[in-house]
């Protein structure tokens, strides 16, 4: 409150004494570094599967939520992991990360689609190249890994948005909280929307026959989803 | 080729003439799901453009409404605490002064608890936030505007207020703004007074001394008039012995009375 001269006069009063954060339900696995991830299965793949991009389009319906972490790392954005992301995630969480406090896991599984390649300068024809490496489809939506143990949010952080940036996919580091007020804001969104047409209406009722000019994916992913990039503006 | 086509249109109902299958449509782009951002048909880009969200615009902007100031209760366990100190101090003592206390060297604050100490007077230094609630709801309302700013009390059992101000007056850095001596409040003047009035004992013998004086007064009071006559009647035989001792000797002393 201001003084008689109109200066407002700094007083001291009570300290507030904020409580240490309380890890008491934490326990931390045998292994708390990333397990290493084989760049090719233990029973190599014989034959070659198609493309079926579809495993990279819409959202995520596996490993949505937490487990056993508390921080991880969000995908906004379909893509394909290789061995070569694969590794340094592993080994830049295992340098950052405190062993003895902290623990990280996987949310993604090792690399199981095969991806084949044909040799550089050929023409096209002459049948299906033969398998180059393998990859994990990554949906949007989905954790890729997970981290807890006894840290905070801004301890984790740091690493956690240098290892999303080098993804090939958009992804955010995010905690628990961070994943619930998300989706509380997504439905407050859609709750006080002005705007009285909606994809989804225009779609699942096919006003002005759009549906010529859609696919009719686009009735379950109700324009948010363009091929592989989440679009996190629209409702 | 061309036979072949012919062949293949003459076929079954959607090879019927005039129209296009959608599969020579599709031979022609790109898949669903590309690396680059794939153009959208315009009238897809039509409808992303119509059905984008509106965020609510309420009647009166939130900034020219008066800000909501949230007070933030959260009842600290200290805080309970020092409470619970103040109102048994309060309880407790029969004086308690209040002093403004402005910033000392420590040693003579330490010096300046001892001397009190010795007349069993003690230190207490409250904050501001806790005690005005307190005072607010007890029946030391009037103490409130005193609890501004810095400040000390000396609170004790006993009501030696004579040698605290001999103390204070040593101290000039702590300024006596008020005392609740037995549940009345004075100001400094009136703790200056207070301070001169004598002991309790010398009050009390006077008082006693005061209400005896009348019952002393009223044995002599009844007493003065057979008094009065008695030393009338002495003078007159020491004159009347006086004048028979010059001329003869009393013939009649049972007229003497």
């Amino acid at each position: 409150p201001p003084g008689p001269g109109g200066v407002a006069v700094p007083r001291a009063g009570l300290k507030k004494y904020v409580l240490p954060p309380d890890y008491s339900g934490i326990t931390l696995p045998e292994r708390t570094k990333l397990k290493f991830m084989d760049k090719v299965p233990a029973v190599p793949k014989v034959k070659r599967e198609p493309r079926q991009l579809r495993d990279i389009r819409g959202p995520s319906r596996e490993a949505t939520d937490f487990i056993q972490g508390q921080y991880g790392i969000l995908a906004l954005g379909g893509g394909y992991l290789h061995w070569g992301h694969f590794e340094m995630i592993r080994l830049t969480i295992a340098r950052s990360m405190d062993p003895k406090t902290m623990f990280a896991i996987w949310r993604v599984p090792a690399p199981y689609k095969p991806v084949t390649r044909k040799s550089l300068g050929h023409r096209m024809g002459g049948g299906k190249g033969p398998i180059d490496h393998y990859v994990t489809a990554v949906k949007s939506g989905r954790l890729v890994v997970e981290v807890g143990g006894r840290c905070e949010f801004e301890e984790v952080k740091p690493f956690l948005t240098q290892v999303a940036g080098k993804l090939p996919f958009p992804a955010v580091p995010i905690s628990r909280d961070g994943l619930q007020q998300m989706r509380q804001e997504e439905e407050e969104k859609k709750l006080n929307n002005q705007n009285p047409w909606t994809f989804e209406r225009i779609v699942t009722a096919n006003m002005l026959g759009m549906r010529k000019y859609l696919s009719p994916y686009d009735l379950r992913l109700k324009g948010r989803y363009w091929g592989k990039f989440f679009l996190q503006h629209r409702v | 080729a061309p036979a072949a086509k012919m062949a293949a249109l003459s076929g079954g109902a959607p090879w019927r003439r005039g129209w296009l299958p959608a599969l020579q449509l599709v031979r022609r782009g790109s898949k669903a799901v590309t690396r680059h951002w794939k153009a959208m048909h315009f009238q897809r880009q039509k409808l992303m453009a119509v059905t984008e969200y509106l965020a609510p615009r309420p009647a009166v902007p939130p900034r020219c409404l008066p800000p909501k100031k949230e007070t933030l209760e959260e009842d600290n366990g200290y805080a309970r605490l020092l409470r619970r100190q103040v109102e048994e101090v309060f309880r407790d003592n029969r004086m308690i002064a209040v002093c403004q206390f402005n910033s000392m060297p420590d040693e003579d604050v330490v010096l300046m608890r001892r001397y009190l100490r010795k007349h069993n007077i003690e230190v207490k230094f409250v904050l501001n936030e806790i005690v005005r609630p307190v005072l607010s709801q007890s029946k030391y309302k009037n103490l409130l505007p005193l609890f501004v700013a810095r400040n000390i009390l000396l609170v004790s059992p006993e009501r030696k207020v004579k040698e605290m101000l001999r103390v204070l007056k040593g101290v000039p850095q702590v300024n006596l703004l008020g005392a609740c001596i037995d549940d009345t409040i004075l100001s400094k003047q009136g703790v200056e007074n207070f301070a001169k009035l004598p002991s309790l004992e010398a009050s009390q013998g006077q008082t006693v001394g005061a209400l005896a004086l009348l019952p002393s007064q009223t044995s002599s009071l009844l007493q003065c008039g057979s008094q009065h006559l008695t030393a009338l009647l002495d003078q007159h035989i020491h004159r009347l012995q006086a004048g028979e001792t010059g001329s003869t000797a009393e013939p009649t002393p049972a007229q003497s009375s």
